[in-house]
């Protein structure tokens, strides 16, 4: 198997003033996955995701990017931040141009691109994210979904190979979740790998590829997602509940193995086992 | 401030060079310094209120809530100018009719300069006045200082507004010294929180290759010659207009 495209190694992190964050976590980014980052609140996952981009520095263990140590000078930084794109949970952290249009362009032209390029980037950016009508408005009067939308537009004008999103659904309602999904998932289509934060079990059932359990500062498990979120005894420790999708699955099942590997994961499978199931 | 902000990014000449507002307002601005303000302020105040209400078609109420705040200022000051003090026989207060027109030429003459920056603000967003500052050489640093404030201003109005409303929920603001306390508490609460914000928006933006630099793509507006032509050919009748009648007056 050839190495993971971005891999944390026996990361420890210590914040100032002694609190132990990250403890001996590894973890690994395959190319063209989906990963979801599961944990309950506190766990370290933004801690980690701020190591994904070289924003803190481990105080033991080290990031590789295709199986070489990160280097963490200006000049590799700007490298690792072009590959690794990360999105922050709150946008209001991250826009700060009058127009998302402007605000878009800001990443590009950091790459050194020329303003027609950049501008190309930017309309490739605002058509992926579904948001073009919003180029001209200004930023403070938006929704937060427009937001979210927004500051993701401007990480994805990079062209990341890794787009590491921090809680990437909080907040939004169901149809802007659905939406924020919808070009996610183009997006990995178009080959983009994604690595995303979450608490919610349902969203990493229905979604992941993979899926790392996250608790105290360290991964329990990392591995397919369906396996992994059948293995009640990690979720437990990490404080979280087995996905409501994949419970119902096995109830109706009973023992019979009848999905084996490929359990429904999604309502629309499981309503349509559930109909098999009452007929048969 | 919502209000002038809401307008500046949707009215009628939203979409126009800035440098067709900028270039008339400050000489409709500079002949109200120098004409005799009795007959060009009331002409320049005129001109501004129709060009606002009719041509950019921003409401007159808008429009005159904005001039309403300085020309209290304006109000308050004025009796002053028109009393004077006389210490040659003793002491006595007493108004001239010197002192009174020169109270009431002050008071146009500052309205009228107001009304001209006014039509600025109202009509010319901040994302369109950063091109413009640019190019006539503002260092970068202050550009970036005023984009940032700019929009820091309404992450904070924001949360000024529901920390409020969650103090009041929790009768914060029940008695006076009540108030005066929550006022205090979120204060510093949002003192902190602007700190916190700044260490998070730097993370933000080194995620985006940021480095020392928030350069932007800015829209590039045509220039409309004629309009910029028939702009200031209104501001030269204006002038006109005010210097002529001053001279027919006594």
């Amino acid at each position: 198997m050839s190495a993971p495209l971005l891999a944390a190694c026996e990361l420890e992190h210590r914040y100032p003033g002694g609190v132990v964050a990250l403890r001996d976590l590894s973890l690994n980014i395959e190319r063209g996955r989906k990963l979801a980052i599961l944990g309950a609140n506190g766990s370290g996952k933004t801690t980690l995701l701020l190591h994904l981009n070289g924003t803190l520095r481990p105080t033991r263990g080290e990031i590789r990017l295709e199986n070489h140590p990160a280097r963490y000078d200006r000049r590799a930084l700007n490298d690792w931040r072009r590959r690794v794109g990360l999105v922050l949970q709150e946008p209001d952290d991250q826009l700060f141009a009058a127009t998302v249009g402007q605000d878009v362009s800001f990443g590009p032209l950091n790459l050194g691109l020329s303003k027609t390029d950049a501008e190309a980037r930017v309309r490739e950016a605002l058509e992926a994210l579904r948001i073009v009508p919003l180029a001209e408005r200004p930023t403070h009067t938006l929704s937060f979904g427009q937001k979210k939308r927004a500051a993701i537009a401007g990480v994805l004008a990079m062209r990341p190979e890794i787009l590491v999103l921090d809680e990437p659904t909080a907040g939004l309602d169901p149809h802007g979740v659905t939406h924020l999904l919808g070009a996610l998932q183009q997006l990995h289509e178009a080959g983009t790998t994604l690595v995303f934060s979450t608490h919610d079990v349902e969203l990493a059932y229905a979604w992941a590829d993979e899926v790392a359990v996250f608790h105290d500062g360290a991964v329990l498990r990392q591995g397919e997602a369906v396996a992994v979120l059948a293995d009640r005894e990690v979720l437990r420790r990490a404080r979280l509940r087995p996905p409501l999708l994949l419970e119902l699955a096995q109830a109706l099942d009973a023992g019979q193995g009848g999905f084996g590997e490929s359990p429904p994961r999604s309502r629309e499978a499981l309503l349509a086992l559930l109909r098999e199931r009452l007929q048969g | 401030m919502r209000a002038i902000d809401h307008y500046a990014w949707t009215n009628r000449w939203r979409d126009r060079h800035p440098a067709e507002k900028l270039l008339p307002a400050l000489a409709l601005l500079l002949l109200t310094l120098i004409l005799p303000p009795l007959t060009t302020g009331p002409l320049v105040l005129a001109g501004t209120t129709l060009t606002v209400v009719y041509g950019a078609g921003i409401p007159w109420k808008t429009l005159l809530s904005v001039l309403a705040a300085p020309a209290a200022f304006l109000l308050a000051g004025a009796p002053f100018l028109a009393i004077s003090l006389d210490f040659s026989q003793g002491f006595s207060l007493h108004i001239s009719s010197e002192g009174m027109w020169l109270a009431l030429a002050t008071t146009i003459r500052a309205l009228a300069a107001i009304s001209c920056l006014a039509f600025l603000t109202l009509t010319t967003p901040l994302a369109d006045w950063i091109p413009l500052l640019r190019r006539v050489g503002v260092p970068a640093g202050l550009i970036e200082l005023i984009l940032l404030i700019y929009r820091l201003i309404f992450v904070f109005a924001e949360r000024a507004l529901t920390g409020r409303r969650a103090q009041t929920a929790r009768l914060g603001y029940s008695r006076f010294d009540r108030g005066v306390r929550s006022v205090g508490l979120l204060a510093g609460n949002l003192f902190q929180r602007a700190l916190e914000q700044a260490r998070r928006l730097e993370i933000g933006l080194a995620a985006r290759g940021y480095t020392g630099e928030l350069r932007v793509l800015t829209p590039e507006r045509p220039l409309s010659w004629p309009r910029l032509t028939v702009a200031l050919a209104g501001v030269m009748l204006i002038g006109l207009a005010g210097g002529l009648l001053a001279r027919g007056s006594p």
